[in-house]
Order: C-alpha cells, then structure tokens, then sequence
C-alpha cells in the first residue's frame, strides 16, 4: 500500500534527521529499562520454581526435580526472549516479559498439581504438554519480534489479515479436520496435536479492525443523521459493524462457542469506539448484541441451558441434569474451600471440578491460593493490560495506537468473560484463561500478543524526540 | 506437625512473594502513574513565579492558568488568528519544515518535522519532552490531517495556547504562529 511505506520513508527520514537531539537528550537509558525487566525476570523465575516446588511439597509430600528441570530450560528460553529484546527492541516496555512469564508458569504448576493428583504423568500429563507448548510459543513470540521489525509492515496487508481470519474461523468446520469437544466445534485436530484456530484468527481480526478504521474512521463518524443529540451511521457505513455481528452469532450458532462470539464483537466495539469516539456505535452494538443473545437464548437450547445454569445453579434438578451446573457450582465450593489465603498448593482437591486445568483453571487456583493469591493474579492481568492501554495512548500513529488498545483490551474482556462465568458474573462460556488454561493455542497467540506489544511499546519510545 | 508448620509458612511466604513482585512492579511504574518527576529549571529556581521573565514576551503561565483567555502578547497584535481571516498560510507538510523553540529553555533549536505525528508532554514517551511544573504528563499533540498540522490538547491542566488563544478543539496551526506550553514557545516554519 503506497502511503504506508511512504510514511515509512518520511519515518527514515525524521530519524535520521534527529540524530543528534536524540543522541543529546535522552531520559532514561534503555540499558535501564533492560536491566530492570532482567531483575524482575528473575524474581518471576523464582516465584515459578518456588510455586512448583510447593505443589511437590503439598501433594508428594517430598520434592522431585524432573519437572525442575523443565522449568529451568522454560526459564532460560525466557531470558533468550530477554537478550533478543536487548538486540533489536532496546527500548520495550520492561513490564510485560515478567508479568507473562509469571502467570505462565503460575499456569504450569497449577496444571502439574492436578496431574499429580489425577495421577497423570509422562506425555499423557497436561503439564508436560503445556511446558512444550511453552517452548514453542516463546520461540515463536522471538520470531516474531525478529520479523516484525516495524509494526506498520501489518498495516499493509489489512485485508489479508482480515481473509486469514474467517479462514482460520472457518478450518473448524471442515469435515475431517474439525473436531467437536464438548459440543463445541473449534478445533481442528493434526495428527495427535490438537488447535483452535480461533484464537490465532482473534489476533488477525484484531490487525484488520486497526488497518480498516484507521482508513475509514472520518466516513464512520463524520457522517450520518443526528438523533436525540447522537450521531447515527449512514446504512453503508454500517455495513461492517453489521457483518461483523452476523460472523459472531454464526460463530455461536454453528460453532457453538458463545465466548469467542463475545470476545469478536467486543473487540470491534472497542476499537470502533476507540477510533471514531462515537457512544452510539457502542449503543448500536450492545444492543445488536443483547438482542442477538436473548433470540439465542430462547432458540437455541445449549444457550437457554447456560442462562439457567447462571441463575440457578443450586437447584437439585439444574444441577443434576445433563449439561447442568454440577462443574459451576463444585467450581464455587472450591473458591469457598480456599478462603482468604487458600489450602496451600497441592493440598487442595481441584480435581473434582471437570476440566479443573483448562476453563476452571481460576477455580483451582482459587481454591489452593485462596483470594489472596487469585487477587494477585488479577493484579497482575490489570497490571498487563494497563501497559497495553498506556503504549495505545502514548502511540504516535493510529494504526499502532488502535492495534496495541485492541490487543490489550481483548486481554482483558478474555479474563472478564471467563472470570465472570466461573464467579457466576455473566452465564459461563467456554474460554481460555489467558497465559494460565492448558491449551496450545491459547499460550501461542498471547506470547504473540506479548511480542507485539513489545514491539509496538518499542517504536514508541524510540520515536525522534527532544527534552527540554 | 512440624512440617505442617513448615508448609503453612512457605505458602504464606509464597503470597507475600507475589505480592512482592505486583507491588514492586507498581512502585517501579510510579513514574506513569504519578508523572514524570519535574525538573527544576535554573531560571525557575532563581526567581518567584511571578515574574516577568525579560526576554519572553509572554506573561508567565502561573497567571493564565487560570484564565481561559490571556492577555494579548504583542505578537499577536496582528488581527486575524488562526480561525479567521489566515494572515499566514496555514502550515501543511509542503510549507512546515520545522518545529523551532521561540522561548524557554532551549530557545533556538529546532525539530525537523517529518510526517509523523509529535506528542508533546512531561513523560518520558513524547516525541517532545518539556518537564517543567506547568507541563502535564500527556499534554498536547500536533497531528496531520489531510497534510495540514492540526494542534491538539490532551486534556492538560495548564493548557495549550495557539497565538495566545486556549486551544479546546483540534485547531490548525498557520506558519510562524506561536504555540505556548508552560514555559516554552514554539512555532512551525519554513
């Protein structure tokens, strides 16, 4: 796309010509920035062992130092992540390396807990999985910094982005690829591994929604009728908040995968609102939104289920049916077991929730860390998605700003939707906790989240500039 | 019992860890959240902060922070400010070549402008970093639209001034016309 790589030229060019204020004036060395992201690495490497050897000391009673071992190459893949960013992104953003790696291995070894007490181990283990998955997402999130050297090489293939992701939506639904795990059709299965390409094509649609309203954000809010004081879109402006609806509820209808259909509309809610600062798109859209949610919840009867399992779970009838609440309601009891400062690690019983590590992992950690530790880890999100925010805000071109808030705030909806369903907030939907759940995919498009938040954080602050 | 014991502290000790790292991860970004420490300017320090600084012709900010519109500087005796009647050509990516610094501390240097958007502000990330008391930590911008240079404020305490006007919506910015922040004033020229 032709202004997009003159706007890199002209970029080049500024550069070059501020060499020398740059050089004179500098705030902070990025040296520091380093050095401070490498110190709280470490204290996140020992809060990692530390959790695991707690689970071993809770559950085995003794400590085993196979899974040690593990986390000691986990560890120093992290820190190769750490040296690249030395190399070719001195002046990222030193906060959000640590803060994944955190709740990454606090993810690992809540997993191993309930290997351990599913008496799973070996490559039949999620742990094992999960710390293989790891490897390669923090490989792939280095290549990704390596590659993308300037974030607006995204800008230029918009719309490829935008094909990739209903492609990537779709894969699922091919006969023989596709498979359906717990009624749900989202992954798609290659030889013993197994993915979900939705959450990669959440990244995709996330690039397209940037490269689409920073092109077309003046016809989105310039234009159209003023009704009780708001301005409404004409119909052909509408068009894409309006395919973007029909995706999401044919996500939900056909894929049965009501979390991801959320997630997909409020991200381009968010970034539509954040690009044209428009309350009535928000208007529009929620109530798009709402109404499309009560029709399928009167309709389609998996979703009618999952509105009488929030509002009443403790009935001996909603409990005890098919689909019912029995794994929300063993999810409450063991948030309620753990208390203020939880059972410890490994003296829980997280196990008797089904799918204790992946959707329920919150619950599990609930229960063994008790409100102390979970607050901590909500700490730790809100700490990450404020980072994402803040590199939005402190951007310089739209197209950065619109990818870095959206990125972040899928984040955070992601931990909203899935926190709020296990807390009995909003009815339960499947979906991964980020950087925490078991689950490949899940771990390979937040690590690439990390790296393009680093990037992006990167060009920020390396932007010609003069301190007075 | 004892291991018990032994157990109980290690988890507690495992809480306060976390919390540890969260609460040194927040102390560390105290300067995004409290704003960037502000220097003291040697002209500041010498004298109160009501004086008339002699080689700027601007009156200082601590009056017209108040104020939403200051007292006319003698620059801009001219009629016609930026809104009506344009006494000078609007500055653009083919006019503007470069953001020079008018008054304050580093009066006389230059930014060369590209295409790229300049945010101006206390904080470590603008493209133009004033730390002085006046300056908020995200203060104002100065943007493209269509090829013209656009001023906007960020919602600052101190406020931004376009040819002694208070700017409240994007506005456009003519040539050799000065915008003051705080202390400094600079304008885009040739």
């Amino acid at each position: 796309m032709p202004p997009a790589v003159e706007n890199a030229r002209a970029a080049k060019g500024a550069a070059a010509g501020q060499a020398a204020p740059q050089a004179a004036g500098r705030i902070r060395l990025p040296a520091k920035l380093r050095n401070l992201e490498l110190l709280l690495l470490l204290v996140a490497c020992l809060i990692n062992a530390s959790a695991i050897l707690l689970v071993q000391l809770g559950a085995l009673k003794r400590v085993d130092f196979s899974l040690l071992y593990f986390g000691v190459a986990l560890s120093v893949l992290v820190i190769g992540l750490h040296i690249t960013m030395r190399i070719v992104a001195p002046n990222a953003d030193p906060f959000i390396l640590p803060i994944a790696t955190v709740l990454n291995g606090l993810g690992i070894a809540e997993i191993y807990r309930i290997d351990l007490e599913l008496h799973k181990s070996g490559w039949d283990s999620a742990s094992v999985k999960q710390i293989a998955w790891t490897a390669i997402a923090i490989a792939i999130a280095i290549a990704v910094i390596l590659i993308v050297r300037n974030h607006r090489f995204l800008q230029r293939y918009t719309y490829l982005f935008g094909l990739g992701a209903v492609i990537l939506l779709l894969l699922p639904m091919i006969p023989g690829l596709g498979v359906t795990v717990y009624g749900a059709r989202i992954w798609i299965a290659l030889g013993p591994f197994s993915f979900q390409p939705g959450e990669i094509a959440k990244l995709a649609l996330a690039v397209f929604f940037a490269g689409y309203l920073v092109q077309h954000r003046d016809s989105l809010s310039m234009v159209g009728r003023k009704v009780l004081g708001m301005r409404f879109p004409r119909w052909r402006d509408l068009g894409p908040i309006l395919v973007l609806w029909a995706i999401s509820m044919a996500v939900i209808v056909f894929q049965r995968d009501l979390g991801t259909g959320l997630l997909y509309f409020g991200l381009f809610l968010v970034m539509i609102y954040v690009a044209t600062s428009r309350l009535s798109w928000v208007l529009l859209g929620l109530t798009l939104f709402v109404g499309g949610a009560l029709i399928a919840s009167q309709v389609l009867a998996y979703v009618g289920d999952r509105f009488q399992n929030w509002l009443d779970p403790f009935s001996q009838q909603v409990y005890n049916a098919r689909g019912g609440s029995f794994q929300l309601v063993q999810g409450l009891f063991g948030i309620a077991y753990g208390g203020i400062i939880g059972t410890g690690l490994g003296e829980g019983r997280p196990a008797t929730t089904p799918v204790a590590q992946s959707d329920y992992i919150v619950a599990s950690l609930g229960e063994e860390l008790g409100l102390a530790g979970l607050f901590a880890i909500f700490a730790l999100y809100l700490l990450f998605v404020s980072r994402g925010l803040r590199i939005g805000f402190a951007g310089q071109d739209d197209f950065g700003k619109l990818l870095a808030v959206g990125l972040a705030f899928t984040l955070a909806l992601q931990c909203f939707i899935v926190v709020g369903g296990i807390t009995r907030v909003i009815p339960l939907t499947g979906l991964t906790t980020p950087f925490l759940a078991a689950g490949g995919s899940s771990l390979v498009a937040n690590w690439i989240i990390v790296a393009l938040l680093l990037r992006l954080s990167d060009t920020v602050r390396s932007q010609p500039r003069m301190v007075i | 019992m004892t291991s018990e014991l032994t157990l109980l502290i290690l988890r507690i000790g495992f809480l306060l860890l976390l919390w540890f790292f969260v609460f040194g991860i927040v102390y560390a970004l105290r300067s995004d959240l409290f704003g960037q420490r502000v220097r003291k300017m040697p002209a500041d320090a010498a004298s109160a902060p009501g004086r008339q600084a002699p080689s700027s012709p601007f009156p200082p900010p601590a009056a017209s922070s108040g104020g939403i519109v200051m007292q006319h500087p003698p620059l801009s005796n001219m009629p016609g400010a930026a809104a009506d009647g344009p006494s000078h050509p609007l500055a653009t990516t083919s006019t503007a070549a470069h953001l020079v610094i008018t008054s304050g501390q580093k009066q006389g240097t230059s930014i060369d402008l590209g295409r790229e958007p300049i945010t101006i502000g206390r904080s470590a990330e603008s493209g133009l970093v004033i730390r002085d008391d006046y300056t908020s930590t995200h203060h104002a911008r100065l943007m493209l639209w269509n090829d013209t240079w656009m001023l906007q404020d960020l919602d600052s305490t101190n406020g931004t001034f376009l040819d002694g006007k208070r700017v409240t919506s994007p506005a456009k910015i003519p040539l050799d016309t000065p915008i003051k922040i705080g202390t400094t004033t600079f304008e885009l020229r040739r």
